[in-house]
């Protein structure tokens, strides 16, 4: 199968097939992508700036019970995500804005699951004043920066196809 | 009308709606400053319904001054917009009502502020009811208000004559 076959095939799933027949589907799953956009960016924030040192005063234990929400708005962006390149996969794939954004996805990814396994543990022991180390700071630091790159792509993307439409 | 008219045909608007990149970078601003905004408020609100007890109410007031800095992109990065479109815009009845909603979700907060007067120095613990309804309320809002905000480019119509 060419890489031709595989965007061909998604385009032709039911999934790809009623997004665009439905006059509703895809303004629904932009909206809920806004959504899942505050979700995640409000609890990143708490998390990342109290890993960077500016919300001292509470425990990281405390900042990171927001990551819930971080989690709930990235998989609502996920599956939104996957509903808007079934829809039209030969627009997003050679896309160079989509390849760096779902780049960026993956760099996020990793290193929340590099701070999950080498740093989380220690991170729930910081309590009130409690400074993180400087590893904790430089992940806090990348996730910050991957997923405002991440939302800059993303509101880029449209762009980068020509359109000029306020879609 | 006429303002808007030479407002619509001076040179900055007409480069907003022709240029290849100013629209999507003054939408890359306003994406940004939603974020910050609706997010902190969201987990504000999250928090004042009884979510995540042990954080301290007091701890937002760091996170306030990033949501203003967002509201003050979003209102210049959106007036930058209806610089671009001064005509078609207000006539859009989506942008009228995401107007009123932003206005209703920052009045909810206020009022949300208020109930907590005296009491948000408390280090943990339970909300009263009334700050419980307008932190709903806030949410519910600032969900209406990106509903509508959506609905703008779908709804637009063109010029009115």
């Amino acid at each position: 199968m060419t890489e031709a076959d595989i965007l061909h095939w998604i385009r032709d799933t039911s999934l790809g097939i009623t997004v665009r027949q439905s006059r509703w589907m895809f303004a629904t799953g932009e909206t809920l992508h806004f959504l899942g956009l505050s979700l995640l960016v409000g609890g990143i924030l708490i998390v990342d700036l109290r890993l960077l040192g500016f919300l001292r005063r509470i425990s990281m234990r405390a900042a990171l019970s927001f990551l819930p929400f971080v989690i709930i708005g990235f998989v609502v962006n996920l599956l939104t995500g996957i509903l808007f390149f079934a829809a039209d996969p030969m627009m997003y794939w050679p896309s160079p804005a989509f390849k760096l954004k779902m780049f960026l996805i993956l760099l996020a990814g990793i290193n929340a699951l590099v701070f999950t396994l080498f740093m989380h543990k220690g991170a729930l022991a910081l309590g009130e004043d409690d400074q993180a180390t400087t590893f904790m700071k430089v992940s806090a630091g990348l996730s910050l920066s991957f997923w405002l790159l991440v939302l800059l792509l993303g509101r880029l993307l449209p762009a980068f196809e020509g359109s000029t439409s306020f879609l | 009308m006429e303002f808007l008219t030479w407002l619509e045909q001076t040179e900055f608007s007409t480069w907003l709606r022709e240029s290849d990149w100013g629209h999507p970078i003054v939408l890359c601003f306003h994406a940004v400053g939603m974020g910050l905004v609706v997010g902190i408020s969201f987990m504000y609100g999250a928090r004042v319904l009884g979510y995540a007890k042990s954080f301290p109410l007091a701890a937002f007031d760091q996170l306030f001054g990033l949501a203003w800095f967002g509201f003050a992109m979003n209102a210049a990065s959106g007036i930058v917009l209806l610089i671009a479109e001064p005509r078609r815009m207000p006539a859009t009845p989506a942008f009228v009502i995401k107007m009123i909603l932003i206005a209703f979700a920052g009045l909810s907060l206020w009022a949300l502020a208020r109930t907590l007067e005296g009491k948000e120095r408390a280090p943990a613990g339970s909300a009263p009811t009334g700050a419980k309804t307008a932190a709903i309320a806030s949410i519910v809002f600032w969900c209406g208000a990106i509903v509508a905000g959506r609905l703008i480019g779908y709804t637009i119509g063109p010029p009115p004559v």
